[in-house]
């Protein structure tokens, strides 16, 4: 059943943004991290680099039109992010600084770490991002989803079509027979 | 300022307009979500001439069907998706998802759709004196709701193999699951990612249900509208005042102004309260804005052997209230395919290996019927900051639920459990995830969310104790009324868009026949003023 179209996504050049350069390195530095892989010799490789740009895109947009109060908080949180490596792994650089390694390693202690704050804060930065970054392409294909994209409806087979159908129709002599009964639409709550 | 609304489109683009407006109507509503899209079509059905005001943008439904869930997280979510509850150490941190367009947050429902439990009403006439909030009174609004939103149970042939895995291990464990009825009438597809707008068109938001009878009644809808004020003329409201917003940022462009003898607000539960606050109220109850209940909720995650494509059913199809004597409620859910990926645990080549392991896993999802424990107060700029304080008992509930999940899951067969404690390992036995339950804890590592804020401004009928008297109509300022979820005025355990929908039908259907009988009266004066006046002369 299908000439169902599949894309046409909205594009995001209309959309301001809402970060500041120095909060979108950081945002950068830590999708990097979140979403690096290992080669076959176990070895660390960083994701493509569009697949980062749409996840930081996306989040520099979305600050773009929510409240100048979240795009505050967002900033903070960018900035804590960039500051605590020292706190939380005891390295005395700043996340940008570090190596892919040390980085991803930062990131999973603050997601374990027993305080919650820190969890959170990993948590801001990785949903919102990761969100864009897998809803495309290899990043897409990666989660076994068997569709092109998030848009495309699935394909439902023709038995289920049928029920449908016949459920409908089931569904349409039933309002008509209800109707019949009692007439016009009722309002019965108006008065009381 | 232009006296109407420019142009005759009955939905009028805000931003697009050049100038403002200062116009005239019986009614204006405040906000096109779920309470006031319904107030907007049964006012102007019988007769009376209604203008909506809506905040947010107008997305047309073949539009908003082709949106990505991350363009519908942006474009139709309020605070871009990132809004969030504040709360002390011991709350968990909650996402809470609130809709900012025309059709407001039944945009991005699930679909869900109960009615207000027995026992709910039961308390709020006996123990409340809510009298015509009867289970009886509403019977005739949640029949009239759930007809035009074509509200139908989920077919067993639409669940999920995620789902059905759900159902598995509740029933090795004895817990009772049932079909949840959801307002997709018979053209669900399955798409699972009913949150993110249907892409079969097959949800019926208000947007598609209620609004194009307001606009073909003569009702106009302006989107782009923030109303800042309620006009106050001689002790009552007389219309509200705004501007129109100029882009997806919120820049200021032209000013309008409504005049109405009936202003209603339906800008939800987190926006009523501070256009109340505008408005002067507050100061007889100190009730507008507290009590705010969230229905925290949370989820599982969990691998099985064999495939399962969770993304090929409905979202949303069996539900369990076994358990709601705890105040838990369990449902199956799934999203996104990116969505869930998004919330796997690990960072790196962890988490890279977890998303490629996401066909054979199942989502499993519990609700806490809370105790309230939120509050809304006015932000630094135009969003308000929600507070919310969890009960103690409601974060022992929360935790039970995600334990009971875990068990339901191993049960049907998984071989780990992602828990929505973040940072935490994975689940591979029910030993552990009782563990984990009593474990000690940040709350503030579990991540929850919420759909369903309620209660800022509720009914009663005391003004000490409320801000809105049984018929929708704030105590202190007569003419402004309140039809959202902000009015109700307890926690009720369930979705709450059909309650929403049918608390505001039953109160428009009143205000519809008040507004009748006002006009015929002032017709009957004007009458009699015209008589007097010819006999004067004579």
């Amino acid at each position: 059943m299908d000439d169902r179209r599949t894309t046409a996504t909205a594009a995001q050049g209309d959309l301001p943004r809402g970060l500041p350069p120095r909060a979108e390195r950081v945002a950068r530095a830590a999708i990097e991290a979140m979403l690096a892989d290992e080669d076959a010799a176990g070895r660390l490789i960083l994701p493509p680099t569009a697949t980062c740009d749409r996840a930081v895109d996306w989040l520099t947009h979305a600050a773009g039109v929510a409240s100048g109060d979240l795009r505050r908080g967002l900033r903070v949180l960018a900035f804590f992010l960039q500051m605590l490596p020292l706190v939380v792994i005891g390295v005395p650089r700043r996340m940008t600084s570090l190596s892919l390694a040390d980085r991803i390693r930062y990131l999973e202690a603050l997601e374990a770490h027993r305080f919650g704050l820190f969890a959170m804060l990993a948590m801001a930065f990785k949903v919102p991002m990761c969100i864009a970054a897998f809803e495309e392409g290899d990043e897409l294909a990666s989660t076994g989803f068997d569709r092109p994209d998030t848009v495309t409806r699935r394909s439902l087979l023709l038995a289920q079509t049928s029920a449908m159908a016949a459920e409908e129709r089931a569904e349409e002599q039933e309002v008509e027979a209800a109707s019949r009964r009692s007439g016009a639409p009722a309002n019965g709550g108006a008065a009381a | 300022m232009n006296k109407d609304i420019p142009g005759s489109d009955s939905i009028v683009v805000g931003r697009k307009l050049e100038r403002g407006f200062d116009t005239a109507c019986d009614v204006v509503i405040i906000g096109s979500g779920a309470g006031g899209a319904v107030a907007a079509a049964l006012l102007s059905e019988a007769g009376h001439r209604v203008i909506v005001l809506e905040e947010g943008p107008y997305v047309r439904p073949d539009e908003y069907q082709n949106y990505k869930p991350s363009d519908s997280v942006r474009r139709l979510f309020r605070e871009a998706g990132l809004l969030t509850a504040f709360g002390t150490s011991g709350t968990p941190m909650i996402s809470v998802t609130v809709g900012r367009a025309v059709g407001g947050s039944s945009l991005l429902t699930g679909g869900v759709c109960f009615r207000i439990p027995s026992e709910v009403h039961h308390k709020w006439v006996h123990e409340l004196g809510l009298d015509e909030l009867s289970e009886e009174a509403l019977q005739p609004a949640y029949e009239e709701v759930e007809r035009r939103m074509r509200v139908r149970e989920v077919p067993v042939w639409m669940r999920s193999r995620s789902t059905q895995k759900f159902v598995d291990g509740a029933e090795k464990m004895g817990i009772a699951m049932h079909p949840i009825r959801r307002n997709t009438g018979v053209d669900c597809e399955g798409n699972a990612r009913c949150n993110f707008t249907c892409p079969a068109g097959a949800k019926r938001s208000v947007d598609v249900s209620y609004l194009p009878s307001a606009t073909a009644h003569g009702a106009r809808i302006v989107s782009d509208a923030l109303v800042t004020g309620v006009v106050v003329e001689n002790g009552r409201a007389a219309g509200v005042e705004g501007h129109l917003l100029a882009n997806d940022s919120g820049g200021k462009s032209h000013p309008f102004r409504v005049r109405a003898p009936f202003v209603i607000s339906a800008c939800g539960t987190l926006h009523t309260p501070l256009l109340l606050m505008r408005a002067g109220l507050g100061t007889r109850s100190g009730e507008i804005g507290n009590h705010i209940t969230l229905h925290p909720a949370s989820r599982v995650v969990a691998r099985f052997d064999e495939p399962l494509n969770g993304w090929d059913g409905a979202l949303q199809s069996v539900y369990s209230d076994d358990f709601a004597a705890e105040g838990i409620k369990l449902v199956g859910v799934y999203s996104a395919p990116n969505v869930i990926a998004a919330g796997m645990p690990g960072i790196g080549p962890a988490l890279r290996r977890r998303v490629r392991s996401m066909p054979y896993c199942g989502v499993f999802g519990t609700m806490v019927h809370d105790e309230g424990g939120g509050s809304v107060r006015p932000g630094l700029g135009r969003e308000p900051v929600l507070w919310y304080s969890m009960a103690p008992r409601d974060l022992v509930r929360l935790r039970r639920g995600i334990t009971i999940l875990a068990e339901m899951a191993l049960a049907a067969g998984a071989r780990e459990v992602f828990t929505s404690v973040i940072g935490a390992p994975p689940i591979t036995s029910v030993a552990e995830a009782r563990k984990l339950e009593h474990a000690s804890i940040d709350a503030r590592r579990i991540e929850c969310m919420a759909f369903h804020p309620l209660g800022s401004a509720r009914v009663s009928n005391d003004p000490r104790r409320g801000v809105v008297d049984q018929s929708g109509e704030t105590f202190e300022l007569p003419g402004l009324f309140v039809m959202d979820g902000s009015i109700l005025p307890t926690s009720i355990g369930v979705n709450s868009q059909v309650p929403i929908m049918s608390m505001s039908a039953r109160l428009a259907w009143r205000l519809a026949e008040r507004l009748t009988r006002d006009k015929a009266s002032h017709a009957r004066a004007r009458k009699i003023r015209r008589v007097l006046a010819a006999a004067s002369e004579i």
